[in-house]
């Protein structure tokens, strides 16, 4: 029991040391955020502003379009994810537990498309969506997201789905529910934090992306909080550090907050996810 | 249905499941079908304009007209013969390598560190892990830049007061070696927390009962990970290897935001760099198309290995 | 039943997607919607001069009824990129702003309307700056309206000077550098720097080669030739680099934005600093009341050393659907008052009848540019002044070495087809 416990004592303190390595970068753009002008341009680095300040925050939001954009992300962001999602997972099913001719093809093709490098599509993608006047829309930026989101979550539920034996399957169909519908009722819940971690993903890259959102939004008031964040950067004059860090912290909140709400299913994943004989 | 899918269904490795009805044999086709849709109308004409425009010398000027020169295989012979791409290619593998070893290395790790804690350090290791993800990358960046840079970064300032020497205005980026690897770190932290997290959701399929009897047979650490832990993460590992491999091989933004514009030469390029400066900046587009293709065989090539093993097993369940 | 719902839902989320792609697929000529136009300026503009925007929108309305302004701001960063975009699928805009280097490239590629016949239309055009007006001119027309211009200036602190027996700004670059010695003598402190200037500052370093009677390169017989291993362009670098050696503590391999020079100077690390002339802003509050400007000095005593003449012309794409109005909008926007607000912000207006006698100003009166090449957008991306200066600082290379090295880099990039 002791030797239990020391071990875990040590896990811990190993676990503090690389919260504090990890979070590092964070925690110096929050500390920052509240910092006045003179300490952030100051010789000596201080750890912890002397004079917290809230005037870069409120410079920040203060800024044109700052709620206008926060609430075209969450548009953008919560519809990708969304139909993402629903869509990855019928399609993962199909992969993972039907033999249908062409599976291998589907495959090759969800794969490869994550190998293309995104610099080469924007053009093209802009010509495209100009076509079907789906540029300075936020639905043309949904269906560009989708398409990255969309294999990668294919592929990584597929394996998710993969790992979970045949036997619970063929349990459920007893009952005389059609297949698919034991598929979705037994394994939703078993592959729950699967699908968590894959939606974070989604949310995570998707809230963050930048340069796709920026050749096709052209409207300020209909760009996303990324390209708001690049106005900052953008000038060839002078760049408000404090102000950027702030509107940085800004934008880093609904994807905790999203976090925040399915972490549950993460955290507490060992004892919900046991398989009971 | 035709008697060659009914026997499709049939044959052996798939005799666990019944047949079923007719409508069951289209049902995948259904739930593929929107992703398809989707997938087809947005990439189908750029996927086919990228491959048209390889073969097309297509500059600015081309742009505006809205009309290349057809020029066979002159933009692959260009690159090809191009000494900075082989060059590019190698340096582009060997970064690869290191960063997807760190990233799965760590990652697993940091996932079996989770399993281990207390559930309050659990809950603050996992937000830590989510709070550095949720950095968008272009701040991640600048926050890098700053802590690393010559005037006043507190990594010089940290270093200095730990007498690991003497790094007063010591410039980080003025070697490539220095440069990459600074590049390869940020990188990693970036990756660190999706992949921990993934993995220590793949953990928590193993099944406790597993674990216990294993112990109780007399198994420690090592052989319990090797003998059951690993096999049920078997294909979450290679998902991540083979994805890990994919964006590290052409990751862009990083190394080309933190090395910076100005300090972004031939001997510093990754290919995902070289495929931005060469095609992009230089406003040659063809080019551009060709080495975006060339890439694609590339990453295809890295990571048949992984890609193989992840269908194979797909296939045995 | 449950298996039969859910397919029911995966079809019926197919065909409203193709639907609606289908109904969406409608051709319209560039998606500008009569009765408005679109301008593209750079964020500078919305931070320093909005109410100079507002104006020419207000003028322009109300010359053109029923036609309202949209002016969406860029970024230096990527709004090529987003030009290019528009370029090659529509929906781009009826003005945009381009960087003076920017312009040659996009000329070239025939993006840009003919203006000339319009040239008595805009605004002091008879005396408008040569430097601007030769960027925004191809193969004789007239394609980027100047908008404004800015030279280099050295920013310093009045206090370190006068504590150092200095009274008055130095005449030439020996003197300056003999002031420099001066000031070190007493700030001895290992960060500072009497004059910061960042290793690869190709913009302040060129501006030596050019004052010795140097250039980057010429042309002969339709070629481009690389001229920076020419004796006196050499003996331009060679002083450049006894004068950064002698007066800057700064990274020999970084460039004038990492860090910003006024950082540097805003924690006393730095009694002046080369650059623009806005510099002045950011010098933070406990040396504001200290801070002047002066004049970069040249070798020969009473002279201004040539400075790169920055700016950006105003050109309207090819692609606009209303070429007539984006040129009204410019001529709008570079009347004599709105370059009265921009002169007024610590810019150098786009005409020499309008120069007034601020540093900025008088140190444009000596210039020199970059050369008007199609490729030349390429030499400053590939980073080949930088490396060929970061080599010679460093010693790595001597100055012979690498000066000849970037020469036949910039000439093979320039003969590019």
């Amino acid at each position: 029991m002791t030797r239990g416990r020391i071990t875990r004592t040590i896990l811990n303190v190993v676990a503090l040391g690389v919260f504090v390595v990890v979070v590092f970068p964070v925690f110096w753009m929050i500390s920052t955020a509240f910092k006045s002008d003179d300490e952030i341009v100051a010789l000596k680095p201080t750890w912890l502003p002397s004079n917290p300040t809230f005037s870069h925050f409120s410079d920040a939001i203060d800024r044109p379009y700052f709620w206008a954009d926060v609430k075209n992300s969450l548009i953008i962001v919560g519809a990708t994810v969304t139909i993402s999602m629903v869509l990855a997972f019928l399609a993962a099913i199909a992969l993972a537990k039907y033999g249908f001719s062409g599976r291998k093809l589907f495959i090759v093709l969800v794969i490869g498309i994550q190998m293309l490098p995104q610099a080469g599509l924007i053009i093209p993608l802009y010509v495209v969506l100009a076509r079907y006047h789906q540029v300075n829309a936020l639905s043309g930026v949904i269906l560009t997201y989708m398409t990255f989101v969309l294999p990668f979550a294919i592929w990584t539920l597929r394996g998710f789905l993969i790992g979970i034996p045949a036997d619970l399957e063929e349990a459920a169909m007893v009952d005389g529910s059609t297949r698919l519908g034991a598929f979705v009722r037994i394994l939703l819940p078993l592959i729950a934090p699967g699908l968590v971690a894959t939606s974070v993903f989604a949310f995570v890259t998707t809230w963050n992306e930048y340069i796709f959102a920026r050749v096709l939004l052209n409207d300020q008031s209909k760009q996303t909080i990324t390209v708001w964040l690049s106005y900052f950067l953008g000038t060839s004059r002078n760049t408000d550090w404090g102000a950027l860090m702030a509107a940085s912290t800004l934008t880093a909140v609904p994807v905790i907050i999203f976090f925040l709400l399915v972490q549950r299913k993460i955290v507490f994943g060992l004892t919900a996810g046991a398989v009971k004989a | 249905m035709t008697a060659a899918e009914t026997s499709i269904l049939e044959s052996p490795r798939r005799r666990r499941f019944s047949v079923g009805r007719l409508a069951r044999g289209s049902v995948p086709y259904w739930l593929v079908l929107p992703v398809l849709l989707a997938i087809g109308a947005i990439l189908g004409y750029p996927l086919y304009s990228l491959v048209r425009l390889s073969f097309q010398h297509y500059g600015l000027f081309e742009l505006i007209q809205h009309k290349g020169q057809p020029v066979g295989l002159d933009n692959y012979r260009s690159v090809l013969h191009d000494r900075v791409f082989w060059d590019t290619l190698t340096r582009t593998a060997v970064f690869t390598v290191a960063n997807v070893a760190l990233t799965i290395g760590l990652g697993t790790l940091l996932a079996l560190l989770l399993v281990r804690v207390s559930l309050v350090i659990r809950l603050l290791l996992t937000s830590g892990l989510v709070l550095a993800w949720s950095m968008p990358t272009v701040v991640a960046v600048q926050v890098w830049y700053w802590m690393t840079n010559y005037e006043n970064g507190v990594l010089n300032y940290v270093l200095t007061q730990l007498h690991v020497g003497d790094f007063f205005h010591h410039d980080w980026y003025a070697t490539t070696f220095s440069q990459l690897s600074l590049v390869t770190a940020l990188v990693v932290w970036g990756a660190l927390p999706f992949v921990a997290i993934t993995l220590y959701a793949a953990l928590s399929q193993v099944p406790r009962e597993l674990v216990e009897a294993a112990e109780i047979d007399g198994a420690r650490g090592w052989r319990v990970f090797r003998d059951v832990t690993l096999p049920i993460l078997k294909p979450v590992l290679l998902i991540l290897t083979s994805l890990s491999i994919i964006w590290d091989f052409g990751v862009f933004t990083q190394p080309f935001l933190l090395i910076g514009q100005s300090h972004i030469h031939p001997s510093n390029y990754l290919m995902g760099v070289y495929l931005f400066e060469e095609g992009y900046f230089k406003s040659d587009f063809g080019r551009g198309a060709a080495i975006s293709l060339l890439m694609l065989v590339i990453v295809a090539a890295l990571s048949v290995f992984y890609v193989r093993k992840m269908v194979k097993l797909g296939d045995a369940a | 039943m449950h298996g039969r719902t859910i397919l029911a839902a995966a079809v019926v989320a197919a065909l409203t997607l193709a639907a609606s792609t289908a109904a969406a697929a409608v051709k319209t000529p560039s998606g500008q919607t009569a009765g408005s136009i679109t301008v593209w300026l750079q964020v500078d503009a919305q931070t320093g001069w909005p109410d100079a925007v507002a104006a020419a929108n207000r003028q322009f309305e109300q010359a053109h009824p029923g036609v309202d302004v949209k002016v969406q701001y860029q970024n230096w960063g990527d709004h090529l990129q987003k030009f290019d975009a528009t370029l090659a699928g529509g929906s781009g805009p009826d003005v945009i702003e381009m960087g003076n280097t920017e312009m040659t490239k996009y000329m070239a590629a025939g993006a840009f309307a003919d203006l000339t016949s319009r040239k008595s239309g805009f605004a002091n055009s008879k005396s408008w700056l040569k430097g601007l007006a030769a960027a925004g001119t191809f193969g004789g027309k007239l394609y980027g309206v100047p908008y404004y211009a800015g030279s280099r200036v050295v920013t310093y602190r009045k206090d370190l000077f006068t504590k150092a027996g200095i009274r008055k700004a130095p005449n030439s670059l020996a003197q300056f550098r003999f002031y420099a010695q001066r000031i070190g003598k007493k700030n001895t402190s290992k960060a500072f720097s009497p004059v910061y200037i960042a290793g690869t500052d190709w913009y302040f370093a060129m501006s030596f080669v050019y004052d010795y009677g140097g250039q980057i390169a010429t042309t002969s017989k339709g070629k481009w030739i690389g001229t920076l291993d020419s004796p006196r362009a050499r003996t331009g670098l060679l002083a450049y680099k006894n004068f950064f050696l002698a007066t800057s503590r700064a990274s020999k391999t970084t460039d004038e934005t990492r860090p910003n020079p006024y950082d540097v100077y805003a924690r006393g690390q730095a009694a002046s600093m080369i650059g623009p002339s806005w510099f002045s802003c950011c010098v933070g509050d406990k040396y504001k009341r200290s801070t002047a400007q002066f004049v970069m000095p040249s070798h020969q005593k009473g002279k201004p050393m040539p400075g790169f003449l920055g700016g950006s012309n105003l050109a309207v794409p090819v692609t606009s659907s209303d070429k007539a109005l984006g040129a009204e909008w410019i001529k709008a926007f570079t009347d004599t008052a709105s370059q009265r607000t921009f002169q007024a912000k610590g810019n150098i207006p786009n005409a020499t009848n309008l120069l007034g006698s601020s540093v900025n100003e008088r140190a444009a009166l000596r210039s020199w540019f970059v050369p008007t090449a199609k490729h030349w957008v390429d030499v400053e991306n590939g980073n080949i002044l930088r490396n060929m200066l970061a080599q010679i600082l460093t010693g790595r290379l001597t100055i012979k070495q690498a000066a000849s090295s970037a020469s036949d880099n910039i000439a093979s990039v320039l003969n590019r087809p």
